[in-house]
């Protein structure tokens, strides 16, 4: 039956088609009938000229490119698409293909196309109404300003003056008022804290005195400037390093000390403070991070990722993983749910949070037990054969045993420093570098040789082939006896067999099994694995297990299994960390921009530069944790390298990380803000570090960048450029290097001293560009390419290959394929720390802690039956009581208990209160980077199940809210439905803040304390809760904002901002944790930048990273789901809902509908 | 009615207009296998045609995970739970149920339902959720017996639409050129008898111009020898647009004939429908096989044997390493020893793939840069 019009008119007139018509009046029904005559519109039709309109919609006048760079670590070069002067559309640039460096390589068009979700629905965001679009300054700062920054007898600024912090409206001021401001507090703060009278307050207002004494008597030390993750921007966002250098100028200007004895400011810590730092790489290679370009898993024939949900946190390097399958890899995903990533897996292994060290010793016993390791390898490349004093736990020395011995001379991959020789500039540096004092002081080490049944000297050129040549053959196990210089006789052991014992004593796959959850078949089945791959498994670790307390043990112990199974250092067969886009060292010219001597500024661009830091790093940790340092009894467990010093005043770029997201948020907002009298914030987006600051800053969008600057990414290969922008700023917006120089001139003025804007010159000059060719000059992995040349192509959308030893990069290629020792003391792998900092902590071993507060168990306890080596300091040694579980104390409780003993136990909050029975942890997502844009409309409707444009409940937040993945067994048991809201709550001894009790009916605990939707969710294991990391926090003008607003909003009506909570943030249930064994004075380590090694603190590399993923709460019914609080949630009702499904969506379920007949 | 022929269930079915392919078919491939759910695709669509007021709730493009999404709220069990006796003959492969056609109640064309306007909330409902409770700690390979999958969803620009055989107004037709069907947006009186006949529920109505609008297969661009946005942004690289040929013209160096049509990897989406649509998806390998072939039909099992074993034929592995490789539309395609090259419509190159990205070691020590190129740096 053709349908004619005839046939249509009788339709129309009647059931289902007059019915749709019927609203119409009769006589304009018929208005509609042209004289169009369809016969088969599949066929031909004669009404085409309207497909016009699709055209014109697609056309656009202009296209330009410029860089996404969240932080998310992929960078991508986008274009967008310009019409009648309005970006409307944004696309990839396809230009990765055509990528080249100064030899000519190319990467492949498989690389394309680049870009993602959040990147697309920037053009929503370019025009957004929460763009910071002028200068701001709230009103109780100016007023304290205005009024001469008057102070009380300790020295603080009266409380009027600080309390309207989140609740005050901005005042829009010009940029030279701010700038002028912003100086002028600066100044204040380091005068009124330099010297003796600023001692005296800060002592006044109870600073630790180690704290005030790190100082040493600059009061520019308590400025803290801090740039988010800096190789996102080399100068851009290093323009914060830069201004802290430069504050040595404003020291000699107020303690006349001269260049000398003058101080710079502090500089925070990034990749360290965000969590992303795997502490125990370092503790293992003695540099930085092991890692890879994502691209090499293509060629591995079994990829294990663990802890990491690649599929939703590395989209764009998703089909690597998926192409690699695709080629006969197996992919093995360990999770503590059926994470998204789970569905791309051949073998999936769920586990309970935080027990991943237990997980890789209970592999790493399966090899062990079955002898599938390779003894050679662990001989050559590791610290396992070296001898360990069993009477003192230190490595054997040859000094102990050879009398007057001296350590040998070193010349494999390694240059002794003389005292006060120079070094060269770093694409210079061909080795590492080490002084002549730390060379004596490692000196060198003894092997069992069992050939000649005796200790035999070993160096640390003694690595790899170098090693083979020497033909001995080192002992991995047994007990020997050695007689001292004077005399004793002393047992010895390798490390491996005391490993060896430890792993054996504790981690069969039985306990392995109760510890971990993981099934023992699994453990085993994935053990052989890994080792049935040995040499062709790439392993890739994720934030996950890293952000858990006992995170340096879980690298430690996860290198042990990649040694046993050869999986180290190679294209196809290594272990890398994945989170955050580090490696500043890149960029390792650096020094040349962020500590060039501002006392002799070169203002000639082809002049090399005289370098000298003033500044000192520090990590925010510290401030975290309430600007304090860790104590436990009398004992100090923080290192005298990484002592802080107190924050006054903070300055801050491109980071929501530092204030609105931060790990226990509102314990900063209510607690530790208030001892801060000067918070600026540089941002395009207002979020919630800027509700909460003294002066906004409004700068420029990735759309709209007016400076070139450079970045690179840790996971692929690329060296990009943010190419200038053709496109004109949409606000009254400065680029963060523009607003250092404001700054720095606003500081000429204020003293009369010209070095300060002399400091930015070419910036005022119109030629950043010149810092960044410095860099480019001045750094192994760019020399050889001008800036000038590499922007014009990433205007056409084209990046260009970092020059790093290899593409794809891969930690470890030097020292694996060139036998070249690693970065520890022993040039070699090293499982066994001796310092004492590890000793006294019981981590001389990679032993497997219970995390912190995420565990049902006696928390941080060492799982260990006795161990001769395992010997920590107590509680009680340093004047604290063995039992004290409190928070603080916990951190630096070192108690050893057996599986058998600790399984019995409870966490301390399920003694006093049985509802604490969730392990809560928060990772992050895919519609977001950060929080980057997570509240852009057409992203935000796709974040998780309560997405509704129309927000048909107005008590929604947002289009959207964040919610928390319960088990629906638990929820049940909870009588919780799905879709309601419930309150989650945290330790109370001090979460969401500390002493909230005396505030329980204030605003600042209604605002805190964390509420949110339930979601089923049948992928997580029960007593395991989870929250997305990537959002914001309700607000004091929020929760406000809600109450006023008729549409219920949670906006801040005087600043715009929309939280994505009705109450609290998932930052309501973390806190900061600070694990002495990252702040040691003796590890060893390179340096940030360059060949050098040093030892203890170091930015980025040896300090304190927290334990964000950990918090143990309780779940309370507080709203039920369904709209206005009235009845279910409806796809509840609907019963379409995980455990509330009606027959036919069990039917649809099983498949039901369809039947096959054979 | 008419009787036409549908390949994908193996027997003639009545369609209300006469069989009439067109000239040139798009088709195209999404490998489940590879999709990650990121909605960038969505996100492309959504900012190039769907900004306006009226589109809020309207997705062209949208990607729900199985089996707890549904956008709109549970579409596809709506059409499976009125369409009874769906059945397979599986030797011959012949669909041996009533297509949404032949099961049109009488006085209607076609056996659909209206979505009520809540029903396009939610739309990532069910995000993630997997069949099945983890419990506690859990391990698994092979088929997981607890599972989701991400099923990306686009118009099917089918052969034989239902949105086109319900519209009383003859106002959705297919493109000669291309089979793109599209919704004319002047003739449109918006009586939702498309909205109502599709059972994949892609054509949308729009409350304030009061007219049905569809994906459009971004013809702008197809017109000009580019794939459409949703693919040139797909950065799982799951998707590959061409057009597809007949089953009996089809061509082996055509990368879409040789996966659908030869290789018989790749699945149209409830086939059973009757609708012959022309997205063709790659099986989950890790979802149990009965709800696969309630989605896929029959061929679903030798499709993921295919599939599993494609490392071992160069030339299937050829054409999947095209996905995603250029914006351009590629028509044919060679591999040569371990590279895949696509050609445009008058055979010039257009990209050239290696199936394995390529090592670069750079010197030690470079003289004429004077510099050392380390990657511990």
């Amino acid at each position: 039956m053709a349908l004619t019009r005839r046939s249509f008119l009788k339709l129309a007139l009647s059931g289902a088609g007059a019915a749709a018509i019927s609203s119409l009046h009769p006589t304009e029904l018929f208005t509609f009938f042209k004289p169009i005559d369809v016969e088969n519109p599949l066929a031909a039709y004669p009404n085409r000229g309207w497909e016009r309109v699709f055209r014109d919609l697609w056309k656009y006048d202009m296209e330009f490119s410029f860089l996404c760079a969240p932080n998310d670590t992929h960078n991508c070069l986008l274009k967008a698409h310009v019409k009648n002067n309005v970006i409307v559309r944004i696309a990839p640039s396809f230009g990765f293909s055509q990528a080249t460096d100064v030899y000519g390589n190319r990467p492949s068009s498989r690389w394309e196309p680049r870009c993602c979700q959040k990147g697309l629905a920037l053009v929503r965001r370019f025009y957004g109404d929460r763009r910071v679009k002028f200068p701001m300054v709230r009103k109780g700062f100016l007023e304290w300003v205005k009024a001469g920054f008057p102070r009380e007898e300790n020295g603080k600024p009266p409380k009027k003056y600080l309390e309207g912090r989140g609740k005050e409206p901005f005042i829009k001021i010009s940029w030279e008022e701010l700038f002028d401001i912003t100086a002028r507090t600066m100044e204040n703060i380091a005068r009124t804290y330099s010297g003796e009278q600023g001692k005296k307050y800060l002592k006044a207002q109870g600073y630790d005195p180690l704290m005030i004494e790190a100082m040493q008597g600059a009061g520019v030390q308590t400025l803290k400037f801090r740039g988010g993750m800096p190789p996102l921007g080399a100068t851009r966002i290093f323009a914060q390093y830069r201004l802290a250098n430069m504050m040595a100028l404003l020291d000699d200007h107020i303690r006349n000390v001269g260049p000398e004895k003058a101080k710079g400011a502090r500089g925070w810590d990034n990749y360290s403070w965000h969590t992303d730092l795997p502490p125990g790489h370092p503790m293992v290679t003695g540099q930085q991070t092991v890692d890879f370009d994502l691209v090499c898993v293509e060629r591995a024939k079994h990829v294990v990722v663990w802890g990491m949900n690649w599929i939703t946190t590395k989209m764009p390097d998703a089909h690597w993983l998926t192409e690699a399958r695709l080629k006969g890899a197996k992919v093995t995903v360990i999770a503590c749910e059926y994470s998204a990533t789970c569905n791309k897996a051949d073998n999936v292994l769920i586990v309970r949070p935080g027990t991943d060290p237990a997980l890789a010793l209970g592999f790493a016993h399966v090899i062990l037990k079955e002898k599938r390791y390779d003894a050679n390898y662990l001989k050559k490349y590791t610290d396992l054969p070296l001898l360990v004093r069993m009477d003192n736990l230190k490595f054997l020395k040859p000094e102990d045993i050879i009398p007057n011995y001296q350590p040998k001379p070193l010349n494999n991959y390694i240059e002794i420093l003389k005292k006060g020789q120079s070094i060269p500039i770093q694409p210079k540096q061909a080795r590492p570098m080490i002084s002549e004092e730390m060379r004596k002081e490692w000196s060198d080490f003894v092997v069992w040789d069992t050939r000649k049944g005796k200790p035999q000297v070993i160096t640390r050129d003694d690595y790899g082939k170098r090693f083979e040549r020497k033909g001995i053959q080192p002992a991995l196990e047994g007990t020997f006896t050695v007689t001292t210089v004077d005399g004793k006789s002393v047992e010895v052991r390798p490390v491996f067999d005391l490993l060896k014992s430890y792993v054996m004593d504790n981690f069969s796959p039985e306990a392995v099994e109760e510890i971990t959850w993981a099934p023992r078949q699994g453990i085993v089945d994935v053990a052989r694995q890994l080792a049935e791959h040995a040499g062709n498994t790439l392993i890739t670790v994720g934030m996950g297990p890293n952000q858990f307390f006992n995170n340096d043990l879980k690298d430690r112990a996860m290198f042990f299994l990649a040694a046993l199974t050869r999986n180290i250092g190679r294209l196809t067969a290594n272990i890398g960390s994945y989170a955050g886009n580090y490696r500043a060292a890149f960029f390792n010219g650096l020094p040349t921009y962020i500590a060039e001597d501002p006392f002799n500024i070169q203002l000639d661009p082809q002049k090399p530069v005289k370098t000298k830091r003033y500044f000192t790093p520090e990590s925010v940790h510290y401030f975290n944790d309430g600007d304090k340092i860790l104590r436990v009894g009398k004992k100090v467990l923080t290192g005298k390298s990484h002592t802080p010093t107190p924050t006054k005043s903070i300055l801050v770029s491109n980071s929501n990380s530092l204030i609105g997201n931060a790990k226990w948020h509102y314990e900063s907002v209510i607690n530790i803000f208030p001892k801060v009298e000067f918070i600026g914030v540089q941002e395009w987006w207002w979020t919630a570090s800027c509700e909460y600051a003294d002066v906004v800053f409004p700068v420029d969008s990735w759309g709209e960048f007016k400076n070139v600057d450079a970045t690179i990414s840790v996971t692929n290969p690329f060296l990009y450029m943010f190419p200038r922008s053709p496109f004109p700023r949409i606000f009254n917006t400065k680029g963060d290097i523009e607003i250092a120089a404001g700054l720095a001139r606003a500081f000429t003025q204020l003293t009369g001293d010209k070095r300060f804007e002399n400091y930015f010159k070419f910036v005022f000059d119109g030629k950043a560009d010149v810092y960044l060719q410095r860099v480019f000059d001045n750094s192994n992995a760019t020399r050889g390419y001008r800036v000038s040349e590499l922007e014009k192509r990433a205007q056409q959308g084209i990046p260009a290959l970092l020059m790093s030893r290899t593409t794809p990069k891969f930690i470890g290629y030097e020292q694996m394929e060139e036998n070249k020792p690693w970065y520890g003391k022993t040039g070699r792998l090293e499982f066994y720390r001796d310092e004492d900092e590890f000793l006294i902590n019981g981590e001389n071993l990679p032993v497997y802690r219970e995390p912190v507060d995420s565990t049902f168990y006696e928390p941080n306890v060492i799982v260990a039956k006795p161990h001769p080596a395992i010997k920590p300091e107590t509680p009680s040694q340093w004047g604290a009581a063995d039992d004290d579980l409190s928070t603080d104390i916990r951190q630096g409780r070192n108690i050893v208990k057996s599986w058998n003993e600790i399984k019995g136990t409870q966490h301390p909050l399920m003694r006093q209160d049985q509802k604490y029975r969730f392990i809560f942890h928060t990772p992050k997502y895919r519609h977001s980077a950060h929080t980057t844009p997570v509240d852009t409309d057409v992203v935000a409707i796709w974040f998780g199940p309560f997405g509704d444009i129309y927000r048909h409940d107005k008590r929604m937040p947002f289009i959207t809210e964040l919610y928390v993945d319960i088990n629906p067994l638990d929820a049940k048991e909870l009588g919780l439905e799905d879709g309601d809201y419930a309150f989650i709550d945290a330790d109370p001894s001090d979460r969401p803040f500390r002493n909230w009790q005396q505030k329980k009916d204030s605003e600042e605990y209604e605002v805190a304390r964390l509420m949110a939707r339930i979601r089923y969710y049948p992928g997580t294991p029960r007593g395991v809760v989870r929250m997305w990391h990537n959002s914001y926090a309700a607000t004091f003008g929020t929760v406000k904002g809600a109450k006023e607003n008729p549409t219920g909003l949670a906006k801040n009506l005087q600043t715009g901002y929309q939280a994505l909570f009705r109450r609290g943030s998932h930052q309501s249930c973390t806190r900061g944790w600070i694990k002495p064994t990252h702040m040691t004075d003796s590890l060893v380590r390179k340096g940030l930048f360059g060949q050098k090694i040093g030892k203890g603190f170091a930015p980025d590399i040896h300090c304190p990273t927290g334990a964000p993923r950990e918090s143990f709460v309780k779940i309370e019914f507080a709203e039920p789901g369904g709209i206005e609080g009235k009845r279910l949630w409806r796809p509840a009702e609907l019963k379409i809902r995980p455990t509330y499904e009606k027959d036919v969506f069990h039917k649809y379920l099983n498949g039901g509908f369809v039947k096959k007949k054979k | 009615m008419p009787k036409v022929k549908n390949w994908q269930i193996n027997r003639e079915m009545e369609y209300p207009y006469e069989e009439n392919r067109p000239k040139r078919q798009i088709g195209y491939v999404f490998d489940i296998n590879k999709c990650i759910a990121c909605q960038t695709c969505t996100v492309a669509c959504k900012t190039t045609w769907t900004s306006g007021k009226g589109q809020e709730v309207m997705f062209w493009n949208n990607v729900e995970t199985k089996p707890y999404g549904g956008y709109p709220i549970q579409w596809d069990i709506e059409v499976l739970q009125r369409l009874d006796g769906q059945s397979w003959d599986d030797e011959k492969q012949t669909y041996e149920g009533k297509t949404v056609f032949e099961a049109a109640p009488q006085g209607e064309r076609v056996l659909g339902w209206l979505p009520k306007e809540e029903d396009y909330a939610y739309p990532n409902l069910g995000e993630d959720e997997c069949a099945g409770i983890v419990e506690k700690g859990q391990y698994f390979t092979g088929i997981h017996p607890v599972w989701m999958f991400y099923l990306a969803r686009i118009c099917n620009h089918c052969t034989y639409p239902a949105c086109l055989a319900a519209c009383p107004r003859k106002a959705i037709y297919k493109r000669q050129e291309d089979g793109i069907v599209l919704i004319d947006q002047s003739r449109c009186r918006g009586y939702r008898e498309c909205v109502r006949a599709c059972p994949y529920k892609k054509t949308f109505f729009n409350l304030v111009t009061r007219v049905s609008e569809k994906c459009i297969g971004c013809y702008p661009l197809i017109e000009k020898g580019e794939q459409p946005r949703c693919v040139q942004t797909c950065i799982g690289k799951i998707r590959l647009q061409g057009f597809l040929s007949k089953p009996e013209e089809a061509r082996r160096d055509n990368p879409i004939d040789l996966i659908v049509h030869f290789k018989k990897v790749a699945l149209p989406l409830f086939p059973q429908f009757g609708l012959e649509p022309n997205v063709y998806y790659i099986p989950p390998v890790h979802v149990p096989r009965d709800f696969l072939e309630q989605l896929f039909g029959p061929g679903v099992e030798s499709a993921i044997e295919t599939y599993r074993n494609v490392h071992e034929d160069k030339e299937l592995l050829g054409a999947f390493m095209l996905f995603g490789a250029s914006p351009k539309i590629i028509h044919s395609f060679r591999v040569k020893g371990e590279t895949a090259i696509g050609y445009d419509e008058k055979g010039d190159e257009v990209v050239r793939v290696p199936f394995s990205e390529p090592l670069y070691i750079r010197p030690y020590f470079d003289r004429k840069h004077d510099t050392y190129r380390h990657n511990i740096s």
